[in-house]
């Protein structure tokens, strides 16, 4: 006997598809290059507001958001292993992908913010490092993209194995947020997203990347990049 | 006679060296042709996407004109052998696999050549939207380019 249980919030999975989206976008129009650097860069913002959203929401959001529920403790992995696990959010194994994906792309947006690539683009911080820094930055940038490429190729194919050998649709459970669990298995339910704590955490989100696009960021990193002169990069 | 033969190949051989340059010579031409390329791409890029407000014609007209004889000066003479290692103004970043590319490499420059010639012609016309199409279209050859034979920092 299985019950229809509502695991994942809505704005958890209005995240997860539009960063498909960004993510995609971004991979693409980095590959293409030339004008579409462009959209790179508001690609790679998108990430960056997306990624800052699931970074509180982590720990403000609904139940199963929250990275203290998932997140891959020695204990539950080693539960998991046994094959003794139970829960319904991230199983303990997908934990570990979704914090790895989550990490790369964190470090794949923000060292997008400081890259440049020699021919007409440059983040908007990057005139808060030196050029050489910025470089390397830039080196890293691309070959974590390899690294994202795996990850998602992981995640993918897991979701697919759980489809054809457990017969479990992940996919639509991510569309709907709604799994199929036995009776035994359902938790309370969901509480419903608290739409203050869902607009502070747009806020913050939207507030980073203006801040990072505005130049306003810059006045508050100018300091730690104390080998860097006001006047090394004039805006001419 | 077979003495001067020996002299005029040997004078010829030196003439051919000092013509396409020791190693580090190369390697400091071709960095300072993109240093200069990168002068006149950012100016481009400056007023004709980022700031079109700011559009000068005879300067994006002078800017482009520089890229096309940039593109048009015969880059590929300062690729010789031996130059994948070396230093000019700064360490060279080819790669080794530049040597065995030729055909890729060269497919580029004409591309690049034949871009850049196009964003002289465009530049000439005054239209800051086309310049902006036509310059993504010579920023991507770069790209190819750094992709390919360029080594990641």
């Amino acid at each position: 006997m299985k019950v229809e249980v509502h695991i994942w919030d809505w704005p958890l999975r209005l995240f997860h598809w539009l960063l498909v989206i960004a993510v995609v976008g971004a991979y693409a129009t980095g590959k293409l290059g030339g004008n579409l650097t462009d959209w790179h860069a508001r690609f790679g913002s998108l990430i960056l507001g997306l990624l800052v959203f699931r970074l509180i929401w982590g720990f403000i959001g609904t139940t199963h958001a929250r990275f203290a529920s998932f997140f891959p403790t020695f204990s539950r992995l080693v539960e998991y292993v046994k094959g003794e696990w139970q829960g319904v959010g991230h199983n303990p194994a997908g934990a570990i992908a979704i914090i790895a994906l989550l990490a790369v792309l964190s470090f794949l947006a923000v060292t997008g913010l400081f890259a440049n690539d020699d021919i007409a683009f440059e983040g908007p911080l990057f005139h808060s490092i030196d050029k050489e820094l910025s470089d390397k930055l830039s080196g890293w940038h691309i070959y974590a993209v390899n690294i994202l490429l795996g990850l998602v190729a992981v995640h993918v194919s897991a979701i697919v194995l759980y489809q054809r050998l457990k017969k479990t649709n992940l996919v639509g459970a991510m569309l709907t947020g709604k799994k199929q669990l036995p009776r035994s298995l359902a938790p309370s339910p969901v509480k419903p997203v608290g739409p203050f704590r869902f607009v502070i955490t747009l806020l913050i989100a939207v507030t980073v990347v203006w801040g990072v696009w505005s130049g306003g960021f810059v006045n508050y990193l100018a300091p730690l990049a104390s080998f860097q002169t006001a006047t090394a990069h004039p805006k001419t | 006679m077979k003495l001067k033969l020996i002299v005029a190949l040997a004078l010829g051989a030196a003439t051919t060296a000092a013509v396409a340059g020791e190693v580090e010579d190369q390697i400091r031409f071709r960095q300072s042709a993109y240093s200069f390329l990168g002068w006149n791409t950012a100016k481009i890029k400056a007023q004709a996407a980022d700031h079109p407000e700011t559009f000068n014609k005879d300067q994006v007209i002078a800017a482009a004109n520089a890229v096309a004889a940039v593109a048009n000066s015969g880059l590929l003479s300062l690729y010789g052998q031996g130059t994948d290692k070396g230093t000019g103004w700064k360490p060279t970043r080819l790669k080794p696999e530049f040597f065995e590319k030729q055909d890729e490499v060269k497919e580029i420059e004409a591309t690049f050549i034949k871009e850049a010639n196009e964003l002289q012609k465009v530049a000439a016309n005054g239209d800051a939207a086309e310049v902006k199409a036509q310059f993504g279209k010579v920023g991507a050859t770069c790209k190819s380019c750094h992709d390919l034979i360029r080594v990641r920092e």
